[in-house]
């Protein structure tokens, strides 16, 4: 089937008006189909890591949510070894009006606040629960070792 | 190239109307009073390099104290008597006061720490001039003298607070005033100036204002669609003043840029604006005379309020920079002082709001856009407008698609009112007919676009091929 308006509309914003930290561009042969790259936020034990993501728009977008998944390794409570994510708005609470723009942003200040009491990586939410600063010298860490271009 | 040099290039070259370029700011007169000061000065035995090191010496203790007590300051400039900033807008003429402590008994500068040939420089002036020479006066006791600014020191906030550091008693001092004229004639002229550039500024304003309030009701007319003529031209006057939102001459609306452009980004954007149109042959579907002639009227406004910014732009710079030489002339220290004391009329960027906002509200809402009507799910024009309970407003396709996939809550505030919306009040009949009449060629292919999706639907996949094979 063609692809929706939406879908278009979308896509054209993002490229026009990229949101800032975040670029997403659509593979050519499918065009539901986004690499993602999220700029670690400042001031986070992953300022200065560049993640790489992906991002699928199911057939019954945007009644449906995206599907994003995380491709670069990361240290976090909420994104699990494969790179999913633990997140309210992906999920539960997904609404038709979110957009993809929403959606990185959403997952980008997830990176600038991790949440150990909604854990996805059960190990790595018990470490950040028990000794944080230990977590927080880990993530760094690992975004010396996975996320730097 | 000097700037002097520049600006008047500048003042001559760009087409500035005549009036304007008489009230601009006489950069090269205001740099002759500079010259006479620095040769007055010069007279009384205070070179640059002298003034310099007097005016290092107080910052160096104003520094070193972080306080303003500044006891041992050795002289001061005054920039101007009994004004308070509240008065800014009625401009008193300037006094401005060159004043240095000498010791009553020995005729010894007021300062410990200057070096000894400025010291020697600074009484030789006191005495060889026999101090009657220059205006000494004791230290006037009452109030209205206390209250001057004498803050020389660009960092201590110049308000009308009781200051502790006017000139002040100190016993056994005298205080000398040297007899300063061109400087007092510098600050006059500059000052009347900028007064005089606001209020071409107040013209200007009103002048477009009256432009603008013309154009929006030709603008009226010409877009009206109950009128049978119109019907074609409201996409065209659609696109144009679209394309002129996307490109945000004036003022950037995305989230990167967000912020008041300069005259030279604004005249970029403006260019490319009018670029588009005439690649999308926007001009050439205009048939009519009127329309034509309202566009340039648009584009005419947009010049001018162009032209304006660049105006205002050149001459804060001259008015920056010819403070600047005064400094470096002088070595008085006024530049950081001065652009408190005397607000610089914000031409530019004031009437470039005031403009964008008047053009935006009496000309372009003549034209509703599309994106402020579409459905926040499909992005598509609302038709049918279905309004819920909660006061939300999308189109009829995809809610009830929402409602066959059994999500029941809004997709904007997340109260559970989709469900409940199966009747036809829930349809906005007001904006309804409003989509209608302003979006006919929207209104008709979403409607096919409706009725083709309630049939796959009904009879699925197939019932598109046949759709587009009749």
């Amino acid at each position: 089937m063609a692809l929706p308006k939406r879908i278009i509309k979308e896509t054209e914003r993002l490229m026009a008006e990229p949101v800032q930290g975040i670029s997403a561009i659509p593979h050519e042969e499918n065009l539901r189909h986004f690499d993602v790259v999220i700029f670690g936020p400042s001031q986070s034990p992953y300022e200065g890591g560049v993640f790489k993501a992906e991002l699928f728009l199911p057939e019954d977008y945007p009644m449906a949510p995206p599907k994003v998944r995380f491709l670069t390794k990361i240290y976090h409570p909420n994104i699990d070894r494969l790179g999913r994510i633990c997140l309210d708005v992906l999920k539960s609470n997904w609404s038709p009006a979110l957009q993809i723009r929403t959606i990185l942003l959403s997952i980008q200040a997830l990176l600038g606040a991790p949440n150990p009491d909604d854990p996805l990586a059960n190990d790595v939410a018990q470490q950040w629960k028990e000794d944080q600063n230990k977590a927080i010298a880990t993530a760094k860490e690992w975004t010396e070792k996975y996320a730097k271009p | 190239m000097k700037f002097g040099h520049v600006f008047k290039e500048c003042l001559r070259n760009e087409g500035f109307p005549p009036e304007w370029v008489d009230s601009a700011i006489s950069y090269s007169q205001l740099k002759k009073c500079i010259n006479k000061l620095t040769s007055e000065l010069a007279q009384v035995g205070l070179d640059p390099a002298t003034l310099g090191k007097l005016l290092k010496h107080v910052e160096d203790y104003n520094a070193s104290t972080d306080q303003n007590d500044d006891q041992d300051r050795p002289f001061e400039y005054i920039l101007s008597g009994d004004d308070t900033p509240g008065l800014t807008k009625e401009r008193k003429p300037f006094q401005p006061k060159l004043l240095f402590y000498v010791n009553e008994a020995t005729g010894a500068l007021h300062s410990a720490k200057l070096d000894a040939e400025t010291k020697r420089k600074l009484q030789m002036l006191a005495v060889e001039m026999g101090m009657t020479d220059l205006r000494v006066f004791e230290e006037p006791d009452h109030d209205s003298l206390t209250s001057l600014d004498s803050n020389p020191d660009p960092t201590s906030p110049t308000n009308d607070l009781p200051h502790t550091n006017g000139p002040r008693k100190r016993p056994g001092y005298r205080t000398v005033e040297i007899p300063l004229t061109s400087d007092t004639e510098f600050f006059t002229k500059l000052s009347t100036e900028l007064s005089g550039l606001e209020a071409l500024q107040e013209k200007e304003k009103q002048k477009m204002h009256a432009e603008i309030d013309d154009l929006g009701k030709q603008m009226a007319k010409l877009t009206d669609p109950d009128r049978r003529a119109n019907k074609k031209l409201l996409s065209v006057w659609r696109q144009i003043f679209q394309l002129y939102l996307e490109e945000g001459v004036f003022f950037g609306t995305t989230e990167t840029d967000h912020t008041a452009h300069d005259a030279d980004k604004a005249a970029k954007r403006f260019q490319e604006f009018c670029n588009k149109i005439a690649q999308a042959g926007l001009v050439d579907k205009f048939k009519k005379k009127e329309n034509i002639q309202a566009l340039n009227t648009f584009i005419h406004i947009n010049q001018e309020l162009l032209q304006g910014l660049r105006f205002g732009e050149i001459n804060r710079t001259a008015m920056l920079k010819i403070l600047k030489k005064f400094d470096k002339q002088t070595a008085l220290g006024v530049k950081a002082a001065f652009p408190k004391r005397i607000e610089y009329p914000e031409f530019s960027e004031h009437l470039a709001k005031a403009v964008c906002a008047e053009v935006t509200t009496q000309v372009l809402s003549h034209v509703p856009q599309l994106d402020d009507y579409s459905c926040p799910m499909c992005m598509d024009l609302k038709w049918r407008p279905v309004r819920l309970s909660c006061g939300h407003v999308f189109c009829i396709r995809c809610l009830i698609v929402m409602q066959t996939n059994k999500q029941h809550n809004c997709p904007l505030c997340r109260e559970k009112t989709v469900v409940d919306a199966n009747s036809a009040e829930n349809l906005d009949l007001e904006l309804a007919d409003f989509l209608k009449k302003w979006f006919p060629d929207e209104v008709k292919a979403k409607q096919k676009y409706n009725e083709l999706m309630a049939g796959i639907d009904q009879y699925g996949e197939v019932y598109a091929e046949k759709c587009t094979v009749m």
